[in-house]
């Protein structure tokens, strides 16, 4: 057996079409779980510099009414807002409207305010999540796929072993390294995701609280300013 | 826009990392490993010849030589009726002589006497010489027999070595300097009836491993297409040297 055939290319050329299959969905749900993973790192790590930006600004005392417009005019400018963005947005919007009714209910406006907020709220939390189910699935099934190509391989060459007559390591390590390859690609597909599952998962649960701890401070100032007056 | 604009980026990292495995199998990247593949290098020494030589070809032989044999002879007592003829002649121009001349008679005939002795003589040696070489050609016939029984038992040897060292598992105790021998009683079916370890390795596990492999081999099945004078004389009981690095009988 020359070096030539046994290269991991050729193996991967030379397998059968299950396997082969097998291989491309497993090289497919690689290459888009990466797209998954750094777009969701880039999106995570976006929303969580933003927060902090959005916290600064916010208890560094400016004026509640001229942040909001400020955030408004970048919304016409169509600059995206962040998540935090939008849920401050969601809730002071809110209250001016219902502030500038004539004789506000106190407790109306606050529920109307905390409400707006826990549906901006919502949004957020989904958006941070979107993808990670995908990454979850890639991470759980990939080997698993990878096993069962291993498995159809290792039976084909044990096939292929059993109509020889004289049966050297020779005749079945090609089958076999040629079968393994194959869970070798899911491990390749699931250790990415897994890890990055496991992280994104972790860092969209903590914005997530950082998000409804912000909500609830803010309801809080806005209903100490409300009976201020 | 932004969120098109990290999908994008994302797609261009995930192509780039995964066209870079693909070149990296493709330029048959492998970790430096130098890769040697060792097959067993079988020599397959196979039974050309089982059953004894056919007789036929021996007796060709032994037919051509006596036949041989019976020409030389044939030739042999053609000369010496010559000879005796000829002696004969003389023996009568002697006669003549002693007639025509009786005093050198007496003389004469001794010296025909002589003659005639001498003859004898000569014809005895050559007797002898004779008997000789029929006895040569006897024991040749012999050793060539013995050659012949050796070729087989030797054959009859090796299947038993091969079966035995297929049958045999060497225990893990076993080292490379143990030597246990055995004797194996068979019967002409081949089949074995006894075994009797007569020396021992000094290793327990190892001895009876060897037996065991007697044991498991049971028959030897193609004992029975050896003729019977073969078996007796060497195939009754059978000593073999059982060693870790091969199986010798």
């Amino acid at each position: 057996m020359s070096e030539e055939n046994l290269s991991i290319l050729s193996l991967i050329l030379n397998a059968s079409v299950l396997v082969q299959a097998v291989m491309a969905i497993l090289f497919l749900a690689s290459a888009i779980s990466w797209v998954m993973i750094i777009q969701r790192g880039m999106y995570l790590s976006a929303a969580q510099r933003d927060f902090r930006q959005f916290e600064e600004t916010f208890w560094s005392g400016i004026d509640l009414n001229s942040l909001y417009r400020e955030i408004s005019e970048q919304q016409e400018e169509n600059v995206a807002p962040t998540g935090i963005e939008n849920i401050f947005r969601a809730g002071f919007g809110e209250f001016n409207r219902l502030v500038r009714l004539e004789k506000p209910d106190p407790d109306a406006v606050i529920e109307s305010t905390d409400r707006a907020m826990r549906i901006a709220l919502s949004r957020e939390e989904e958006s941070l999540g979107t993808h990670l189910p995908f990454l979850a699935s890639v991470a759980s099934v990939s080997p698993y796929i990878g096993l069962f190509g291993t498995v159809w391989g290792i039976m084909n060459s044990f096939r292929g072993l059993a109509m020889v007559q004289q049966a050297t390591l020779a005749t079945v390590a090609p089958g076999i390294s040629e079968a393994l390859i194959a869970t070798a690609m899911g491990l390749f597909a699931a250790i990415p995701a897994v890890i990055a599952y496991n992280r994104y998962a972790a860092l969209a649960e903590r914005m997530n609280t950082s998000y409804e701890t912000f909500a609830d401070e803010f309801s809080s100032i806005l209903y100490r300013q409300f009976h201020a007056r | 826009m932004s969120r098109i604009l990290s999908y994008v980026i994302g797609a261009v990292v995930s192509a780039v990392l995964h066209v870079g495995v693909i070149v990296a199998l493709w330029a048959n990247w492998q970790p430096s490993s130098e890769t040697v593949y060792l097959q067993p290098k079988y020599v397959v020494a196979e039974l050309v010849q089982l059953a004894p030589r056919a007789p036929g070809v021996s007796k060709e032989k032994k037919t051509s030589v006596t036949s041989d044999q019976l020409a030389r002879k044939k030739k042999r007592q053609l000369e010496e009726r010559e000879r005796k003829r000829r002696a004969d002649k003389r023996r009568d121009d002697a006669e003549k002589a002693a007639l025509a001349k009786r005093k050198k008679r007496q003389d004469e005939e001794r010296a025909a006497l002589e003659k005639r002795q001498l003859e004898e003589r000569q014809r005895v040696e050559r007797e002898q010489q004779q008997a000789e070489w029929e006895d040569m050609l006897a024991q040749e016939e012999a050793q060539m027999d013995a050659q012949e029984d050796q070729r087989a038992a030797n054959s009859y040897r090796q299947i038993i070595q091969q079966r035995l060292s297929e049958n045999w598992s060497r225990p893990p105790s076993a080292r490379r300097n143990m030597e246990a021998q055995v004797r194996i009683q068979l019967v002409p079916t081949g089949r074995v009836v006894g075994v009797s370890i007569i020396k021992s390795s000094g290793d327990a596990a190892f001895d009876r491993s060897v037996e065991q492999a007697v044991r498991k081999a049971h028959q030897f099945i193609e004992l029975q297409a050896m003729d019977s004078r073969l078996f007796e004389l060497k195939f009754r009981s059978v000593d073999v040297a059982f060693s870790p690095e091969d199986l010798r009988l």
